[in-house]
Parts: C-alpha cells; sequence; structure tokens
C-alpha cells in the first residue's frame, strides 16, 4: 500500500491530513461549486462529504471501509471546493490521503511511471507501436479485451485519443540548438510530449518571442501520476530529479510548463518534503521559479488573433484552483480573442477530464462534459482554449459528440498566432 | 431497517436513486449544524411521485423519514435520530416558472437561493429572502426553517413570501396550502415546521422588481448601546432599509486579521443598506448619515456604486469566513431579542464567553434584534464542545429572558429542542405537540426535532409573564366552566361580521377586552386586547404617530384577525396570547419580528373564525408612517377541508368553540 503523505501543506499551514479532514466544519459552502455534487445531488459525491469519509476512515469509524471508494474514485481533484471553502480546506490532497488509505490498485500506475522514466526509450518505442496499431485500427480490436482484463480506462482512453504523433516533443525540442544563457526553460509535460507537440513547439515560440533564448529542461514527469494514483515515494524522487535538473541549468529566468495540472503539481513539490527541510527548501526556491501559461500570456504584449470567430477560455482547474490562477486565463484570452472575446459562464468549473477520470468514469465524466459543453454553446463560440492536457482531450471529445461546430485549442497556440501569424496555422 | 424492507424499497424505484452504502449514508447522518445518525437509506427523489412513494413506503412499514435540501441548516433540522429513509430534494431542482407580471416564481425546493436570483435578475426581479448560506442552501430548506437574511428587516421573512406549497402530507397525499386559503392558514403551519408535518415539492414564490438604486452606508461608534441607538433613530425617522447589520469589535478585530476591509477601529460598526427611487434615496441617505453622526458615529462611509458597496459589505461577508479559519468548528448561536436589549444582551453574551472561557464574536442583524454569536472550537474536544454549547445555551436564555426568543432564522432542530420549555409553558408546548399529532399521528415525519425530550414543567418557564387583564380573567374563567360541562361556545367579537347565534351556546363576546397591554414605542410593536375596535386603535396609535397595516373599518380587531379581513396584517402578527378551549391561556411568538421557536400558530388562526381558540390579545408590528392596505371584501365564514378539520381536533376536540363551523362543511 502507498504510504500517505501523513502531512499536508494547507492555506492555514503545515497539518495533519487528520487535521486538516478534520478543519471542514460541514457548512456546506462548497457543494454547488463540486461538479459531481451538481451533477449527482449525492451527497458523498460532494467534497464536504468527502472531507467527513475520509475523516471517518481515519478515525476507524466505517465498518465497511471500501464503502467510500466511490465517493473518493468520483472525486475530480478539480479543487474548486477549497477555492468556496472559507478555511480553504484541500479536498483534493485530503481525498487522496484517503485512496491511499484504502490502497487503491497502482500496478498500472507505477508500471508506467518506471516505463516512462527509467526505461523512456522503451517507453517511446512501445508507444508508438501502439499509436501504430491504434492508427492501423487494432485498438478497436483491443478495446473488448482490455474490458476483459480488467483495463476499461484504457479502452475508453483508447476511444477519446485521437491523435497520436508520430515524432514526440522531446525527439523535436532535443534537435534545438543549446542557449549559453538561457532566460527560461521549458518544462515539457507528457500531455504535450506524447499527445500534443504542436502546444509545446507554439509555447516554445511563445517563450523565444517573448523573453529571448531558452532552453528544454530535459525534464522526467513532473510525478502527477505517481502522485494522484499509485506511490508519494515516485512522485517525490521524480521531483527530485527535476529540482535537481532545475539547479543544473542556472536559467535566470521562469520554468514554464504547458500542461496546468502538471505545472500546479509541480508547484506543490513543497509538501512533499515537510519531513525533509533540506529539501523543502530547494523545492521552494523550484517552485519560486515555476509559471504557467495563462502567468505568462497575461502579463504579456499580445495582439488578437484575426479571424477567430467567438471565442471562449476554459480555465482549466489546476489553473485557477491548483494556483490560484483566477482571472489570468480569461484576461489572455481577452487580448488574444480581441472583439471576438465571449466570458464562458461556469468557466471554472471542472470539464470532467481530470486525468485519468474520464476514462475510469465515463458516465459521470460524461454528465459534467454535457454541462459544460452545454455553456461553451450557450455563448456561440466556435472556439475555445484551454491550458490543460486532460481538458483538451475531454473538450475535443465532449464538443466532437455534443457541439461539433467548436473546436478546442491550448492558450499557447493562440499566443504563437499571435505573435508570429505568418509561422503558425490553425492549430487542430 | 431491516433487509427486507431496504430490498423494497430499493424496488419502489430505478437502480441509482437509492444510496445504502455505509459510506453513503455516512455522508446523510450529519447536516452543518449537527451530527445524528446513519440513516437506513437514502433516496435521490427527482420529483413529487418519488417522495410521495416513498413517504407512503415509511408510512406501511412505520420507518421515520426525514426530508433533506442541501444540508446546509445549522440546528441539526436534517440530521436523523434513527435509522430513517432521508428523502432527498437536491434534485428537484427547476425552477418551473417565472411570472414577472404577476410577480410570482413556482420552483422545485431542491432550487438553490441563488440560482433562483440568477435566474430572476434576468427580467429585472429578486426574491426578497437572502440567508447567508444563499450561494447552496435550497429554496425548500428556506421554506422549512423559515429562512431570514439582512434584507428581511424590510422584506420580511420567508414565510412573508410563499403564496402556496405543494406538500407530501404525512398520508403521503399531495395538497396545497395557499394563504389564501379560507380558514386557519395551514400554509403558515408548514412554513418553518422543519420538516416534522409535510415535504414541500412545489412553491409558488414572491418576486419582487430590483430596486431602482442602492446606498450603502458604514458607520463605526464607540458603543454597542449607541450603534443599537441609532438604529432605533432610523427606524423611528420613518426609514427602513433593506439591511441593518452590525458587528462588534471582536468580529472586526478578527476580520481584519483575516482579509483587511478597512473597517473603523471601534466598538461596533453599522452597515446600513438602503434602497428605492434615486432621489428619495439621496434624502434618506442624508438623514441617516445625520442621525449616526448625532449617536456619535466616529466614522462614516458611503457608497452608491456596485463595486464601492460590495468592498463595504465585504468585512461582513468575512465576518463568518474569519471564524472559521480561526478553529475547526464554529457554533453559529441565533437567537433575537426586542431592538432596543441589544447593547443588555451583547453585555450579557459577553459575561457568558467570559465565565465559559470561549470566545465569541458577535454579528447581529441589528434592525431585527437578531444576533449570531459566532463560536469557534474543536468538536474533537469533548470537553471544549461541551463548555461552547453550554455557553450557547446560556446565551439563548439569556434573549428568553429579555423577552426575545431562542431562535430568529436556525429553528430549532436538536440543537435547541431542550431549551423549548424555557420559552414555552407545558401547555403551549402540548399544543405544538398535539399538532404534530394532528397532521403526522404516527410521527414519522421527522421525529424529536423542535420538542424537547423530557416533559417539562412551568418552573422551567423563564419568559416574562405578563398578567391577565380583569376582562380576560373573566373570560377566562367563563370558558373554564362551560368547559367543564362541555357547554357549546359561541366565540364572537362586537358580532358584526356574521350572527350565527342559536339558543344552545353560550355567548363568548371580546368585547370589554379594549386595553393596549403593550405599547412599545421604540421597539416598534403594540400588544393589545383584541376586543379594542379597530377605529379605537389605529386613533390612539395615530395621535402619536404609530400605525399598523390596518385600514379603518369596522369591527374587532380581533375579528379582523379571526376572520383574515386584511391580509397584509399577516405580516405584522408577532405574537398572540390565546385561550385554549379548555379554558388554558397560552402565549405565543413574542415581541420580536423572527421568530421561528416552534410552529407558527399565530399566523394558522388567522382566518380560524373563532374555531380553535379565543385570541386574548395580539402583538403587531408598528410603523412610523401610515401605511396604505386594503381590506378583503367581505370574508365568508370557511368550508373545512380535511387538514383543517384535523386542525380543529388538535385545538377543540370536543368541538365546543364556534360548533356551527360544522355548517360549513364540504357536503
Amino acid at each position: 500500500m502507498s504510504e500517505p503523505l501523513e502531512r499536508l501543506s494547507t492555506d492555514l499551514g503545515e497539518r495533519s491530513s487528520y487535521d486538516a479532514a478534520s478543519q471542514c466544519c460541514r457548512c456546506g459552502y462548497c457543494e454547488q461549486a463540486c461538479p459531481t455534487y451538481a451533477a449527482t445531488g449525492s451527497e458523498s459525491r460532494s467534497a464536504r462529504g468527502r472531507n467527513q469519509l475520509v475523516r471517518l476512515l481515519m478515525e476507524g469509524r466505517l465498518t465497511q471501509p471500501s464503502s467510500s471508494q466511490d465517493a473518493l474514485e468520483t472525486c475530480l481533484l478539480c479543487g474548486a471546493c477549497t477555492t468556496a471553502c472559507y478555511a480553504r480546506v484541500p479536498t483534493a490532497d485530503i481525498v487522496l490521503e484517503g485512496r491511499r488509505l484504502l490502497g487503491q490498485p497502482r500496478k498500472l500506475s507505477r508500471f508506467l511511471t518506471r516505463l516512462m522514466n527509467d526505461h523512456r526509450g522503451l517507453f517511446m518505442v512501445l508507444l508508438k507501436a501502439a499509436y501504430l496499431a491504434k492508427r492501423l485500427g487494432l485498438s478497436l480490436l483491443a478495446r473488448p479485451f482490455l474490458r476483459i482484463v480488467g483495463l476499461p480506462g484504457l479502452a475508453v482512453a483508447d476511444a477519446h485519443v485521437r491523435q497520436t504523433p508520430w515524432v514526440f516533443l522531446r525527439e523535436k525540442l532535443a534537435r534545438r540548438p543549446l542557449a549559453a544563457d538561457p532566460r527560461w526553460l521549458y518544462f515539457a509535460p507528457c500531455g504535450p510530449d506524447l499527445l500534443f507537440p504542436r502546444v509545446g513547439e507554439a509555447t516554445v515560440s511563445v517563450l523565444e518571442t517573448l523573453h529571448g533564448p531558452g532552453n528544454f529542461m530535459s525534464n522526467d514527469c513532473c510525478g502527477l501520476l505517481a502522485y494522484n494514483y499509485g506511490d508519494v515515494e515516485d512522485a517525490r524522487a521524480l521531483a527530485r530529479r527535476n529540482i535537481a535538473r532545475f539547479e543544473a541549468a542556472g536559467a535566470m529566468g521562469p520554468v514554464v510548463g504547458d500542461c496546468s495540472s502538471c505545472v500546479a503539481f509541480l508547484k506543490s513539490y513543497p509538501q512533499l518534503f515537510l519531513e525533509d527541510p533540506a529539501w523543502k527548501a530547494r523545492a521552494e526556491r523550484f517552485v519560486a521559479a515555476v509559471q504557467d501559461v495563462p502567468e505568462i500570456l497575461a502579463q504579456a504584449d499580445l495582439s488578437a488573433v484575426k479571424d477567430l470567430g467567438p471565442a471562449v477560455c476554459h480555465d482549466s482547474c489546476r489553473a485557477c484552483h491548483g494556483q490560484g490562477l483566477k482571472e489570468q486565463g480569461q484576461e489572455a484570452m481577452k487580448k488574444l480573442a480581441g472583439s471576438s472575446y465571449r466570458r464562458l459562464p461556469e468557466s471554472d468549473v471542472c470539464c470532467g477530464g481530470a486525468g485519468a477520470f474520464a476514462f475510469r468514469q465515463p458516465t459521470l465524466s460524461d454528465d459534467i462534459i454535457r454541462r459544460k459543453v452545454g455553456r461553451i454553446a450557450s455563448t456561440g463560440a466556435a472556439v475555445v482554449a484551454a491550458s490543460s492536457t486532460s481538458c483538451l482531450l475531454q473538450l475535443a471529445e465532449g464538443l466532437r459528440k455534443y457541439y461539433p461546430e467548436c473546436r478546442v485549442v491550448h492558450l499557447s497556440e493562440l499566443a504563437a498566432q499571435s505573435l508570429a501569424p505568418e509561422r503558425q496555422g490553425q492549430g487542430a | 431497517m431491516n433487509p427486507k424492507d431496504l430490498r423494497s424499497f430499493h424496488c419502489l424505484f430505478p437502480a441509482g436513486k437509492v444510496l445504502c452504502a455505509e459510506a453513503e449514508l455516512a455522508a446523510y447522518s450529519s447536516d452543518a449544524g449537527a451530527r445524528g445518525l446513519r440513516p437506513g437509506a437514502v433516496v435521490l427523489a427527482d420529483c413529487a411521485e418519488d417522495v410521495r412513494q416513498a413517504v407512503l413506503f415509511c408510512r406501511q412499514r412505520h420507518i421515520p423519514y426525514v426530508a433533506r435540501g442541501a444540508g446546509t441548516n445549522l440546528s441539526g433540522g436534517c440530521a436523523p435520530l434513527s435509522a430513517a429513509v432521508v428523502i432527498s430534494l437536491a434534485r428537484m431542482d427547476r425552477i418551473l416558472a417565472v411570472h414577472a407580471f404577476e410577480r410570482f416564481a413556482v420552483v422545485e425546493p431542491g432550487v438553490v437561493n441563488l440560482k433562483l436570483q440568477d435566474e430572476l435578475a434576468k427580467t429585472g426581479h429578486y426574491y426578497a429572502p437572502d440567508p447567508a448560506s444563499l450561494r447552496v442552501s435550497t429554496l425548500g430548506g428556506n421554506i422549512a426553517e423559515n429562512a431570514g437574511g439582512p434584507r428581511c428587516l424590510k422584506y420580511g421573512v420567508t414565510t412573508d413570501h410563499v403564496r402556496s406549497v405543494e406538500a407530501v402530507m404525512p398520508d403521503a397525499s399531495l395538497q396545497v396550502f395557499s394563504r389564501e386559503d379560507a380558514g386557519p392558514d395551514l400554509m403558515s403551519l408548514l412554513v418553518g415546521s422543519e420538516g416534522t408535518l409535510g415535504i414541500v415539492v412545489k412553491a409558488w414564490l414572491d418576486i419582487l422588481p430590483l430596486p431602482q438604486a442602492v446606498r450603502t452606508i458604514l458607520a463605526g461608534f464607540p458603543s454597542v448601546e449607541a450603534a443599537v441607538g441609532c438604529v432605533s433613530s432610523i427606524i423611528a425617522a420613518g426609514i427602513l432599509p433593506r439591511a441593518l447589520e452590525a458587528m462588534d469589535r471582536a468580529t472586526v478585530a478578527a476580520v481584519e486579521a483575516y482579509r483587511p476591509a478597512g473597517y473603523p477601529d471601534c466598538e461596533a460598526v453599522l452597515l446600513i443598506e438602503l434602497d428605492g427611487a434615486p432621489q428619495a434615496l439621496g434624502r434618506e441617505a442624508k438623514a441617516v448619515e445625520k442621525l449616526c453622526r448625532e449617536h456619535r458615529a466616529q466614522e462614516i462611509l458611503s457608497a452608491a456604486a456596485d463595486s464601492e458597496r460590495d468592498r463595504l459589505w465585504e468585512g461582513r461577508r468575512g465576518a463568518y469566513a474569519a471564524c472559521a479559519r480561526l478553529a475547526p468548528n464554529v457554533l453559529v448561536e441565533d437567537g433575537v431579542v426586542p431592538r432596543q436589549k441589544l447593547g443588555e444582551i451583547v453585555r450579557r453574551m459577553r459575561e457568558i464567553a467570559v465565565r465559559r472561557q470561549i470566545t465569541a464574536s458577535l454579528v447581529f442583524h441589528a434592525g431585527d434584534g437578531n444576533i449570531h454569536p459566532n463560536i469557534p472550537y474543536d468538536e474533537r474536544n469533548a470537553e471544549e464542545a461541551l463548555r461552547v454549547r453550554a455557553a450557547g445555551q446560556e446565551m439563548l436564555e439569556a434573549c428568553v429572558q429579555l423577552g426575545g426568543s431562542l431562535s430568529g432564522e436556525h429553528g430549532i432542530g436538536t440543537q435547541k429542542r431542550e431549551a423549548m420549555h424555557r420559552l414555552h409553558s407545558p401547555r403551549a408546548l402540548r399544543l405544538l405537540r398535539d399538532l404534530k399529532k394532528a397532521l403526522d399521528p404516527e410521527d414519522l415525519a421527522n421525529p424529536g426535532k423542535m420538542f424537547p425530550a423530557e416533559s417539562p414543567a412551568q418552573e422551567d418557564l423563564i419568559a416574562p409573564s405578563r398578567s391577565l387583564s380583569l376582562a380576560a380573567q373573566q373570560l377566562r374563567d367563563r370558558v373554564r366552566s362551560c368547559a367543564a360541562q362541555a357547554k357549546p361556545m359561541s366565540i364572537v367579537g362586537s358580532g358584526s361580521r356574521e350572527k350565527i347565534l342559536s339558543s344552545k351556546e353560550v355567548l363568548i363576546s371580546t368585547v370589554g377586552l379594549d386595553q393596549i397591554l403593550d405599547w412599545d414605542k421604540e421597539n416598534y410593536t403594540v400588544t393589545v386586547e383584541t376586543g379594542i375596535s379597530v377605529q379605537a386603535l389605529r386613533q390612539s396609535l395615530a395621535a402619536q404617530n404609530f400605525h399598523l397595516r390596518l385600514p379603518d373599518g369596522r369591527g374587532t380587531l380581533g375579528g379582523v384577525l379571526a376572520c383574515k379581513a386584511c391580509p397584509a396584517l399577516r405580516g405584522d402578527v408577532l405574537g398572540m396570547r390565546i385561550l385554549l378551549a379548555d379554558g388554558e391561556v397560552v402565549d405565543l411568538g413574542g415581541k420580536v419580528v423572527k421568530n421561528v421557536a416552534g410552529y407558527d400558530v399565530p399566523r394558522l388562526l388567522l382566518g380560524s373564525w373563532g374555531t380553535l381558540a379565543v385570541i386574548l390579545d395580539v402583538t403587531l408590528k408598528l410603523y412610523s408612517v401610515s401605511q396604505e392596505v386594503q381590506l378583503m371584501g367581505e370574508p365568508k365564514p370557511f368550508a373545512a377541508g380535511p387538514w383543517q378539520k384535523r386542525i380543529k381536533e388538535a385545538f377543540d376536540s370536543k368541538n365546543i368553540f364556534n360548533p356551527y363551523f360544522e355548517r360549513y362543511d364540504i357536503p
């Protein structure tokens, strides 16, 4: 079983996980912010309910602890509840502690983490083989098999992933000449790397235009996969490696990633080292440099992209709730869309992508994306921008099903078009 | 619930609607105010029929049930006390219709208050009740608790904005009750009944046009008394703000430490919000600022723009937030006193806090005397939790001693039920219990709430008592002797409306009960005997520039009330002293404008035509400017429906008060 973190870094200071869960006074002010409560009306699928259940788990007051699995598994970890909470109770972290207590099955995620980071060459070959199989239509045949062997999530994931690049982002970036005096470092999250290289390329070109020369960090996975679905210790090991890389790179400017989930996790590195002052201090220095794309763009001088059509910005949860970047995405979008900007109602509500959530909870995820697509459609948008990989996947799938008149892009892609319109295509 | 029952319950509903896993049930064991026990099953109702099926099932198997909205209530009202069936209304969240022109909206009970506000704003309207929890609490819950909020000073509490409700009654029938129904006002009984009588599945609510302009004024005072004095002066000047909120020094300090709002450093802060037509508003704002200065306000800030007003409200809104960060739990107590007693209650509450070694920051809806001590604590510390509960209880008792009540807007639930015998006499409590029994004979609807577990004694009562006037004593004695012999009585006022007398009945007339018993010129209330003529009462009051929402007319005040001849008066009835058919006298309600401690019997009696009890005296809200209202045409005695008959049974089982009531029966 994965060891729990035991101690969390909360808005009220460092607390034991138990104290953090007990800080929920059940006022219920989070209820309407919770997308799964809004979709189901079920108290155990609300943030308040989940905090109560983790507390009961910790107190050993559930005779059938596994009965809380549904409550904990259905949490999107979007953090909207924490934004709504006066005491900023960190429900997402508490839910993860609960999942660790329950001993969630984590073989697949451990395997992937190891493969991805310790045997990256092999991993990339395997993934390309899988992509080839997918293009040949073989994965369609594999879906029933995946369901039978207990990996229905992979079957859904296969259905959702429609883009399978031949050349991964890090292969492309490896060809870039190294800058001697880098003004920024690019942290390549797994999504842009393995699914959306065009996003990573756009981000790098934006950074070059805005800040001058910079380098790809040749980073490992941020560790979020391990933190959410596997072992905290694996996440910690990856964090150490990334921090050490950052220190060795000696850059003067920001470390920028272009998946908000990933960047939010980078920003939470110090929480992994609450018992280890030396690494905590190193993590804090690292975090001081980390920035997400919406932050960079909100401050940048950008002109409107031509012929965009009505455009809205979906605030990826891990940007607005995870990092407190409440208005940055919208500010960036106002500049990028100019007069065709529309304010998306409920822009800060999760789309239901949430990492592997869309694959593990397909029905609930569909309820949530339908509401999101409804809000997008209400603005008449032709383009919706987001800043997280799973939002890109989820929105693409939702729009394809329910509102195909609209396409989804990453904010970086629009920014790249705005800054160098002649170089960029129209995106997906 | 036994496995067989659970299986049959499952069979009643499609898959996914019934929850029964341990963790799912645990999540329904508490609300924001209290922890209860895990229910036996939960049904996520999608429509009235689901609710009806669940109630029917519970009735057939004798299983208690608890209705639940968002579960944000602060008195334990929807925390189950046994392995009950929880009927969740959260998914019944449709706004069925908004009739902007006719000024009403039709909603399901699970609609969140704010969602209705947002919808109404589109047509330039709003729904007046604005409990602090409006972002999350449901309208069904607001109705069950008779929720208030800052705006209720000017616009009234929830009951003042409900036109009709459709409810699933304990016999599993679907009934519509309306404030316009002839006869005893059952709708008023249901509002604020905390789910113990019926489950509202649809409601027709009044809506109002958004005010043309709003002005917010913030003023700091050197003492709570000075602030309260200012509040009284504002109301005496004929200005009725849409909100009159106050905070004490401890609250301001907590807020400033959490998120500085730039509030002045002083003993009390008043937040005054005015609305209306721009010109009149400007005049009123000037007058208010002048009054603030007269009451030694040290710093006065005024704002008209939305963003500016928002900034002034920030500190008030942050009051609970700041407390919620100080400790894992906050006891949000809820007492109410006549307005001019606010200074005294603050002094007593502080004394209790010191003695019990707790910190209490005081926030109040100063205009209506409603005070919320916020007490941070950690429920995991059993000793501290006990101390905090005890302090809360003492604070409420202090409110009762000062002529106030146990709850202005949070309800009784489980948290305050043991204090009910401090406010209500044993006979009054028995009457409330009889009403519950009449509507829910098997005690399955949210049992255990609102009523104390132990049977109380008269000595427990600490609410200030008034003696009966000589005329009232005589009347009581006559009723007693008739009651002893089960002699039918004819209850009348001056006899100006219906004269149905037969030689069989003893005439009991309120004529002669014509004294003004208490005229509280600071609190703007009057307690007056009901035999007084409408003309005489209006003249006496007007002589000193006090007014009622009661037009001139013939007959007695009691007659107007008993016949529901003036619907507007419903909103101003604060309390009543009534003479029951056994000759016992019972006080209900009081001098406070917000009171949710027990069923709303005074409003139930409106339209009862003397068939339930004799209204000896009534406490009414007064106004400093003359009010324009209309009498209804000519009300006729009512044809009793089956539920009204049950009410009659609870009040007068021998049918000796106005027995001709049966004559108007529906054939």
